[in-house]
């Protein structure tokens, strides 16, 4: 009984749907914290929440178990069997841009809360009017 | 009376996007396809073979998307740039205030040189292994971090920093316009790259160099906005 469930979910399309559900199941958690919460911090946690979802996504959506890492070594010889290497050059882009766009937001928060003490976005209202 | 207002709206675009969003994963989800490797690719991959460099995604990176990534580094720059316009402080004091436990600072003295070697090695070996400049660089900067965090009268070589990342910086456009110059492309690969030489350290032409000079300045940057944001500000 084991063995045909393992066999069922050892199929490249079963793990590409699970990292699919996994994933999106991420961004949910990420866009409820969006919606919901009302501390800067965390409305900054929940962005990160959703990007490390979509960088999930990325990777696993190529994810083929009878291809390798693009890496020559330990027997390969030639580029064929490989994994696509596009998505990890960009998701390596992107976890570098999202770290430093999220660290200057941050920045921002804490300059924030030194000039005024207040972390709850309701209040932010300076420029209201 | 508002704030009820904001959250009902907040809770019905929330409801919307959720429910666009699970309808999608249904449609991908129902479609019995797979997801394959793209034609772009598989071509990147043949071509990879003629630069002599062991790793496809570092040839990705750092040759064929090699202005891409100066432009990433220009983001990364602006970024502690900005970082540093906002909490720069000159008078605030580094560290904590109450002194560090024995164990934290005994463990980043012995650590800190071990962390400061794997990086090296992660920014080296970028072109033969999985890792590469953006990898060892932060590693680096938690080195960084554990030095800052242990040690109350810590002082970051500001000067050492700023010299690094300038020095980083002009030497990748540098070595992109000899390319220019030499191969008509901006980051030819002038050097030789031999494919037999491949899977040696000293293979690849520009390749591993670029990916140490943006190891240098990842590094330099991380750590630079890991100081601004442990500074201890006047009132705390």
């Amino acid at each position: 009984m084991i063995e045909i469930i393992l066999s069922y979910l050892n199929q490249d399309i079963v793990i590409q749907k699970i990292v699919l559900i996994g994933s999106m199941s991420l961004l949910l958690i990420g866009l409820f914290g969006l919606l919901t919460q009302r501390h800067i911090i965390k409305v900054f946690m929940s962005v990160a929440i959703m990007e490390s979802s979509l960088f999930l996504f990325f990777i696993g959506s190529t994810f083929n178990k009878n291809f390798t890492a693009p890496i020559l070594g330990d027997g390969h010889v030639d580029f064929i069997h490989m994994n696509d290497p596009i998505p990890h050059a960009m998701i390596l882009t992107a976890i570098v841009i999202g770290m430093a766009v999220l660290a200057l937001g941050i920045s921002f928060a804490i300059e924030y809360f030194k000039l005024t003490s207040i972390t709850d976005i309701d209040r932010m209202n300076e420029m209201k009017n | 009376m508002n704030l009820k207002r904001k959250l009902a709206l907040s809770d019905i675009s929330g409801f919307a996007l959720a429910s666009v969003l699970v309808l999608t994963i249904f449609n991908v989800i129902l479609q019995n396809s797979l997801l394959t490797q793209n034609s772009a690719g598989n071509a990147l991959l043949a071509l990879s073979s003629h630069e002599g460099v062991a790793n496809a995604v570092t040839t990705v990176v750092v040759y064929f998307r090699g202005f891409d990534t100066l432009g990433e580094i220009a983001v990364l720059f602006i970024a502690s740039l900005g970082i540093g316009l906002i909490l720069e402080n000159p008078h605030a004091k580094q560290g904590k205030k109450e002194e560090s436990n024995f164990m934290l600072k005994t463990a980043a003295k012995l650590l800190f040189p071990i962390i400061l070697l794997f990086g090296i090695y992660i920014m080296v070996y970028g072109h033969l292994s999985p890792g590469g400049g953006f990898q060892g660089g932060v590693i680096i900067a938690s080195g960084v971090l554990l030095l800052l965090i242990s040690s109350n009268n810590f002082h970051m070589p500001h000067k050492l920093i700023a010299i690094l990342e300038t020095f980083a910086g002009i030497s990748y456009v540098f070595i992109g316009l000899i390319g220019l110059l030499l191969l008509d492309t901006f980051l030819g690969n002038f050097l030789p790259h031999d494919i037999s030489q491949m899977g040696m350290l000293f293979s690849g032409g520009i390749i591993p160099i670029i990916y140490i000079i943006v190891g240098i300045k990842v590094g330099s940057e991380m750590s630079f906005i890991v100081q601004n944001l442990l500074q201890r500000g006047e009132h705390d």
